[in-house]
């Protein structure tokens, strides 16, 4: 059952979310298609540069990279919006007692429902004409799950770092665009070689994007069930390591903002 | 928070009340700053321990039906930093918090959510925000307020284009709506113009007198006279004088500490 502070606190995430939706693209032509359009022209054009001309050799390429790509794009797209939204809703958070909470979450579910209406304008044709395991498919939203709170931990740690370290924002865009490259998202693991792959094994968004390639791919229930444990081992670790930390903060946020 | 029973009447009980913030040492505002410093001086920055800022120290008192409270004191004494703290915003270091009730507390008034989004789209969000309970009829709040805040046309225009002046009316207009049991208002007078100042006073003084009980921060002394029947004075943090607001005012101008000083 929902409590009162509950119920209060995902009524303003919702609004909030709402808002978010509607003023992102209020001025443009295309509104909320530019939002889902986006994620799609990157994959397409990933997808001819990879395997039409770097021939990047694996069967079922399109649906490998719509497993591993749009995946990343909403984590890079998460990382980087919420990092610094508690800075920038400062005026309000000390304006009224709002749960700054609110903010973070509320980015994250607006960078959701982008992600999965671009994920499902992909998968449906690809599904149609490649052809998916149905099992994969009902593995996805498993994956999902996973992936939105292992990227809660990681949007929830930062944001509220960002406020004591004002450049952890352009570190983590640094980051990013290193990592684009050392996670196994437009090439397969097995490509890194062995005596280093492990170091991949320990990168906490490869663990969350690894269950939508299992799921896409050649789904068999073992390989995902054991991916979605090591995914949801990032939530496991990170969100009572975000929660300590934002616990231990949460009075000093104010002083800082 | 820690519990405290409650007498009846009784709105809010602060017992014992401290604060203390930890503050960095080398208030680093960057990483590139934080790397420079441990180089510099990687000892001073391992053994250094965190600064302690105690801003309430043992601040006591009680709040009860038909109290209008006026809070006073020299910038940095605590005004802001106890009204955040009965409003839920700090966890106090040790002491109590009860409250009887429901509370609203408004510290500024010139903010918006979504600077793209128009004035009552904003409005609407500020109402979700300021009256977070299930049971308001928001629409009709939503709508009284702005009618009531006399931005007309200007309410579909973005919110991005609002002058100071604009959106403390409507944030004024939102706030004071409904009453409730106790209101914390933070120097909320500011940011409108003239003639506004006079229409939303009037309203603010009316729900004043509606809710159970209101604490008031102001550092003017007209104000506090029309606004109060209780005046606590602030000092370093400790509860000064708690009682009559004229003896109150006369101990705040006697101590000439119109000085300004942060933290």
């Amino acid at each position: 059952m929902i409590t009162g502070a509950a119920s209060i606190f995902w009524r303003q995430v919702l609004a909030l979310t709402l808002a978010n939706l509607k003023s992102r693209y209020r001025k443009t032509v295309a509104g909320f298609v530019w939002v889902v359009m986006n994620p799609i022209l990157m994959y397409s054009v990933q997808c001819y540069i990879f395997h039409w001309v770097l021939h990047i050799e694996i069967a079922n390429y399109q649906l490998f990279l719509l497993g591993g790509l749009l995946p990343w794009i909403f984590i890079m797209q998460s990382l980087e919006m919420t990092t610094p939204i508690l800075v920038n809703s400062g005026r309000l958070l000390k304006s009224f007692p709002t749960n700054p909470l609110i903010f973070v979450f509320a980015q994250l579910l607006d960078n959701a429902i982008n992600f999965c209406a671009a994920f499902l304008c992909v998968l449906l044709p690809l599904a149609f004409f490649e052809g998916v395991d149905p099992w994969g498919i009902v593995g996805l939203p498993f994956a999902g799950l996973l992936l939105f709170s292992g990227v809660l931990a990681i949007c929830w740690l930062l944001s509220v770092a960002n406020v004591f370290f004002r450049d952890t924002r352009f570190i983590v865009s640094f980051v990013l665009s290193v990592l684009y490259f050392l996670t196994p998202i437009f090439y397969p693991v097995e490509l890194v070689p062995e005596t280093i792959r492990w170091l991949v094994k320990l990168n906490p968004l490869y663990l969350m994007i690894r269950p939508f390639q299992t799921a896409l791919i050649h789904f068999t229930p073992l390989p995902f069930a054991r991916d979605c444990a090591a995914s949801a081992a990032v939530s496991i670790l990170g969100l009572p390591l975000a929660a300590a930390y934002w616990k231990r903060k949460k009075n000093e946020i104010y002083l800082y903002l | 928070m820690k519990s405290i029973s409650t007498s009846e009447g009784e709105i809010l009980r602060v017992e014992r009340l401290n604060l203390v913030f930890q503050v960095m040492p080398h208030p680093f505002w960057s990483w590139r700053d934080a790397f420079t410093q441990a180089v510099r001086n990687p000892l001073e920055v391992l053994l250094a321990e965190p600064d302690r800022l105690h801003i309430l120290k043992d601040v006591s008192f009680t709040l009860r039906q038909g109290d209008r409270v006026g809070l006073l004191g020299v910038n940095g004494t605590g005004k802001t930093s106890l009204c955040r703290c009965i409003a839920g915003i700090y966890a106090p270091t040790s002491g109590g918090v009860v409250m009887n009730g429901r509370l609203r507390a408004i510290f500024d008034t010139a903010v918006g959510i979504q600077p793209e989004l128009t004035g009552i789209e904003n409005a609407r969000l500020l109402a979700e925000l300021i009256y977070p309970e299930s049971d308001y009829d928001r629409e009709r709040l939503v709508s009284e307020a702005t009618e009531f805040s006399e931005l007309g046309k200007f309410l579909d225009v973005p919110y991005r284009l609002y002058s100071n002046g604009m959106q403390a009316r409507l944030c004024l207009s939102l706030i004071s709506s409904r009453p409730c049991d106790l209101l914390i208002l933070d120097e909320v007078f500011d940011g409108a113009d003239a003639f506004f100042r006079e229409k939303i006073s009037a309203r603010i003084l009316k729900m004043i007198s509606a809710s159970g009980a209101v604490l008031f921060v102001s550092h003017g002394a007209d104000q506090i006279r029309r606004v109060c029947n209780r005046l606590i004075v602030l000092a370093d943090g400790h509860v000064v004088h708690d009682g009559d607001v004229e003896s109150g005012l006369a101990l705040y101008e006697r101590s000439g500490a119109r000085k300004d000083f942060s933290f």
